[in-house]
């Protein structure tokens, strides 16, 4: 039963995972951009959250104003970061040291502002339930996994049924041939962020009210998604979703057999194995470059 | 001297009513300039493109042709000089402002999203130029009529096209924009001549039945000529030829220019 247990966790946390993947994939595949501070996003929604909770607001508004903290922080990256970066022709070297350095720089505000350590909310919801013998279930894990599903839908449709989602679906592909059917490739880019930071939101909220937060949470979903976009194919969205879940499903399984300290190795693993056996990842199409 | 070559070209003629002709040329663009990372390509180029006129471009590679045709559509902007379209300055040197006044750029090589469907980027094209639902069948089927193969291969993903097919999709993409002036870059790139003739007549017929102006860049001389009204000859950045396609008839002159 403990490993019942535990692929239950893991599907909750890899549902969380697949939504924050899935946001990072979006931002890479459609600008190529490496947003290193994609998991502070994360952290910023689920602290905004936290504040507003405790300051007596309602989940809804707290959560909204998770999404909008964490929207106006991946549009800020984007405008005053990575464009002048790309501007000055910038190497992804560039790109990847000034996200890293942001990021580090919010970790430690947020650790100032928030305090160090772990910090969750309390909900009924929360709180589980022996539905088998040994094994427990809380209705966030149902919420958990309703809301991932329900968001990559949405997120597929946008990118298959609308225009701007088509023209997303082109930036990726080719960005200078954009600009010759008229269309503004900053604007599409914008929408990439802004969108893939939006997916990091909700996720951000349930872990705080499962797990919990701490300041350098960010920095743990980033490698994990990171890596989820490695596995599951650099620019498949459902890769990159399937391989967040299989990471969190794997994290949590493994704590049967090692310490939790050596879980996140785990995806590192997996990973590891795929760029060996595997390196065009799950849905991805092999290169010969 | 730009339209007294003209040459009848066959083809379907379009939905569209005839357009009269613009009394203001086209493009008018006065002493431009232009570069890369302190490199001069273009140097005080002046250019007239007539309404209802093609006029073609050649030149070696490098000559500065394309980069000509980047600057006409916004895509580069120029070190100096100006241009009006239809008489009328640009609101911006954009591609969406000069996509606005009338231009619309079939691009080098294949412009197409393999990953696309056709009917994606025709919906793309049709976004972008800002048409509503209720008239974007209508621009479909005017497409379609100019270029009825495509029907063939609509809900096909472009990558998966010949080149031929490609290239059609590209400029019916532009043409879906309805546009008064076409800039095309050697459309026939990797096409066999016999499939540019097939491209390449029913968008020249184009001239005669809406008025369209066309600045065909070409390598493929002697196909390009048979539609052409003008030809203009571009060396190192600048025209060194500006005349009529049977003036150089002449393999020799034209090998001497070329």
């Amino acid at each position: 039963m403990l490993f019942l247990q535990l692929l239950l966790q893991g599907v909750q946390t890899g549902a969380l995972y697949a939504l924050t993947a899935a946001g990072f994939a979006l931002i890479f595949g459609a600008t190529r951009i490496f947003h290193f501070a994609h998991g502070t996003s994360f952290t910023l929604a689920g602290y905004v959250f936290l504040f507003a909770w405790n300051g007596g607001l309602p989940w809804w508004a707290g959560s909204l104003a998770g999404i909008l903290v964490a929207v106006l922080f991946g549009l800020a990256m984007e405008r005053l970061v990575y464009r002048p970066i790309q501007r000055h022709e910038g190497s992804f070297f560039t790109v990847f040291v000034a996200a890293f350095g942001v990021a580090v720089v919010v970790q430690n505000l947020v650790g100032m502002v928030a305090g160090r350590g772990f910090a969750s909310v309390d909900t009924p919801l929360s709180r589980a339930d022996e539905v088998l013998p040994d094994v427990f279930l809380a209705p966030i894990f149902w919420i958990a996994v309703g809301v991932a599903v329900a968001l990559f839908a949405a997120l597929s449709t946008f990118l298959t049924r609308t225009h701007a989602g088509v023209a997303l679906r082109a930036l990726a592909q080719n960005p200078d041939l954009l600009r010759a059917y008229g269309l503004s490739s900053n604007r599409l880019s914008m929408l990439a962020f802004a969108l893939g930071s939006a997916m990091a939101a909700p996720a951000a909220v349930l872990t705080a009210m499962t797990s919990g937060l701490n300041e350098a949470v960010g920095h743990h979903v980033m490698l994990i998604s990171m890596a989820a976009t490695i596995v599951g194919g650099v620019g498949s969205l459902r890769g990159a979703a399937l391989a967040g879940l299989m990471l969190g499903v794997a994290e949590s399984v493994a704590l049967q057999f090692v310490d939790t300290q050596w879980a996140e190795g785990v995806s590192f693993l997996v990973l590891f194995a795929f760029i060996i056996f595997r390196p065009s990842g799950i849905f991805g199409v092999a290169q010969a470059r | 001297m730009s339209l007294s070559n003209r040459r009848s070209t066959e083809g379907p003629g379009g939905a569209a009513p005839p357009r009269r002709e613009d009394p203001a040329p086209a493009i008018k663009a006065l002493g431009l300039s232009a570069g890369y990372g302190g490199r001069e390509v273009l140097q005080d180029v002046s250019l007239t493109l007539n309404a209802g006129e093609i006029l073609c471009l050649i030149g070696h590679n490098g000559a500065g042709k394309s980069t000509l045709l980047r600057v006409l559509f916004g895509l580069h902007r120029p070190s100096a000089g100006s241009m009006k379209v239809f008489g009328e300055v640009p609101a911006q040197h954009t591609p969406a402002a000069l996509g606005a006044a009338g231009v619309a750029l079939v691009p080098e090589g294949r412009g197409v999203f393999p990953d696309l469907t056709v009917e994606e980027i025709f919906g793309l094209a049709l976004w972008s130029a800002g048409v509503p639902k209720s008239g974007q069948r209508e621009r479909v089927e005017e497409v379609l009529e100019v270029l009825p193969r495509i029907k063939e291969f609509r809900t096909r993903r472009a990558g998966t096209l010949s080149g031929g097919q490609q290239q059609m999709v590209s400029i019916g993409r532009a043409l879906l924009t309805r546009p008064r002036a076409l800039l095309l870059d050697e459309p026939s790139i990797g096409l066999a001549p016999k499939l540019f003739q097939d491209l390449i007549r029913p968008i020249a017929a184009l001239r005669d039945t809406r008025g369209m102006a066309i600045l065909l860049v070409e390598q493929n001389v002697r196909e390009a000529f048979a539609v052409s009204d003008r030809v203009l000859v571009m060396r190192s950045g600048k025209f060194i030829f500006d005349g009529a396609p049977s003036d150089l008839d002449d393999h020799a002159r034209l090998m001497e220019l070329f």
